[in-house]
């Protein structure tokens, strides 16, 4: 299996002179889940673009085990061809790599089923909830297998219930399918609930300044929200946030 | 239900009663036939007239589709090499603004030499597309240039080349764009083939710009009013079919435009 990603001293300064981010390093353990953590910009978005390789580092480098791993991205919208139905936009990733359409459509509607979208695979993006337009997303970014799945504040925009239930949907996939997760997002408790890991970022430009594990074991029931745990590492997290509230 | 009936018929009815009026007044007030017609009398020179006319729109709807379709082939054609290269862009979309900036009835002279007066009818052509010509390329460079950022991200991480890019995501994401000012292309070729027919002035066109001219000469005001009715018919049909065509290719997924 593939072993770690690793992030050495990366660095971003953009051509503008907005230093994003300074000077990251951290292995992310194939299979793990890991949340970076912190305020609007602390440069974990620009982290997560370093990793996809659509932005170059300035200082550093993203160190793959040998070859590039496969990649999933989910962005903070659904980011879906508001032309093309559900199906057709979960098969995107399977069709430019040269699939034949019918095994993509194939493909791509047992990506849908995983999400609970089993009905919805003609349905036009427009004809959907927010919520069920994300798991569209959370299925395209599934649906070619990918070592590694980036989410940038997926759930950010949903409401409390939704964002409750995609939560809990994650973690499922994330138990079946064992990529490693980044999650980047601003909510504490959102982290808490899904990592294994937090890599807490402050500053600007962004680095570094906590690293807190979280034994708690899966699967985490949505009980797990209100335990003792939680609240102890969520704790220690806030603590942290508190010393260096300056981004 | 009764609103939507009324907004039928009321249009339909004072539609009726203004042309009844202006048959009216023309009588009550003795307005002489060379300054107002009576519509009667409009509809009249159909009969008599009706061929030459019919003939003339012909000549003047053939103009403007072949510019029309060539504006639209040319326009997207260009705005595609401006989104492949913003290098090709720089270059030259300042002459295409000087096209388009410059009066059709100022360089018609010019064009109409060019050709010769014996070519008229394509001095009419390449007029009527250079005014057709500008909202095709402006909105589909417009449309080409609003495409998603994010989409354009995953398009790249999943290593789409050029041509996947174009076709999966450029071209369906600038389309409503691009039907937007096909939409006014169609209308300002019209008008600039008649434009370009009133320049040539010359029976060598045979449109119905030429009819216009030729029965305003001979103070045959019923017939400037017909053939006057023969464009407003076409400019009217010509918009008509742009917008179901628009309608049929954007409705399910665009139509109330909201948010996706």
């Amino acid at each position: 299996m593939s072993r770690d990603l690793r992030l050495d001293r990366l660095a971003k300064t953009f051509p503008n002179g907005t230093a994003a981010l300074g000077d990251l390093s951290a292995d992310i353990a194939a299979g793990a889940f890991v949340s970076l953590l912190g305020p609007s910009g602390c440069g974990k978005s620009t982290v997560l673009r370093l990793i996809a390789g659509l932005e170059e580092p300035t200082r550093g480098r993203v160190e793959w085990p040998q070859t590039r791993g496969s990649l999933g991205v989910i962005f903070q919208e659904p980011t879906l061809m508001a032309w093309a139905s559900a199906a057709k936009n979960v098969a995107l990733p399977l069709e430019l790599a040269g699939m034949a359409k019918t095994q993509a459509r194939e493909r791509a509607c047992g990506a849908l089923e995983k999400v609970d979208l089993a009905g919805f695979a003609d349905a036009l993006p427009r004809e959907l909830s927010g919520g069920m337009r994300m798991r569209v997303s959370i299925a395209r970014a599934l649906v070619a297998d990918p070592d590694v799945l980036l989410m940038d504040e997926p759930f950010a925009a949903l409401d409390e219930f939704t964002r409750g239930k995609l939560n809990d949907d994650l973690l499922r996939l994330w138990a079946e399918r064992g990529f490693t997760g980044v999650f980047v997002t601003h909510s504490v408790f959102e982290a808490v609930y899904l990592s294994q890991r937090i890599l807490i970022l402050s500053g600007r430009p962004g680095r570094l300044v906590a690293d807190i594990q979280n034994p708690a074991p899966y699967p985490r029931e949505p009980g797990y929200r209100t335990s003792a745990a939680f609240n102890a590492t969520a704790r220690d997290i806030l603590d942290v946030l508190e010393e260096v509230s300056t981004c | 239900m009764l609103m939507q009936v009324l907004r039928i018929i009321l249009p339909i009815a004072l539609f009726a009663g203004l042309i009844q009026f202006w048959e009216w007044s023309v009588v009550y007030w003795e307005i002489q036939p060379f300054i107002l017609p009576p519509p009667s009398a409009i509809l009249a020179v159909f009969e008599t007239d009706g061929a030459s006319l019919l003939g003339s729109a012909w000549t003047t709807l053939g103009t403007t589709l072949a510019a029309f379709a060539l504006a639209v082939f040319s326009g997207t054609a260009l705005a595609a090499l401006f989104a492949s290269s913003r290098i090709a862009e720089a270059a030259l979309s300042p002459y295409a603004v000087i096209l388009q900036v410059t009066p059709i009835i100022a360089i018609a002279p010019l064009i109409i030499v060019w050709v010769g007066l014996d070519n008229a009818w394509l001095a009419v052509l390449i007029l009527a597309w250079i005014a057709a010509f500008f909202p095709v390329l402006a909105s589909a460079t417009a449309g080409l240039k609003a495409v998603d950022p994010n989409l354009r991200d995953l398009f790249r991480l999943y290593r789409a080349d050029f041509r996947q890019t174009f076709i999966r995501l450029m071209v369906p994401s600038s389309l409503p764009y691009l039907l937007a000012g096909i939409k006014t292309a169609g209308g300002l070729a019209l008008v600039g083939a008649v434009v370009a027919e009133f320049a040539a002035a010359s029976g060598n066109t045979n449109g119905l710009a030429w009819r216009i001219l030729e029965a305003g000469n001979r103070l045959q005001i019923a017939k400037m009013f017909a053939a006057l009715l023969l464009l407003a018919l076409m400019g009217v049909a010509l918009y008509a079919i742009l917008s179901f065509v628009e309608w049929l290719l954007l409705h399910r997924w665009h139509g109330d435009r909201r948010r996706a």
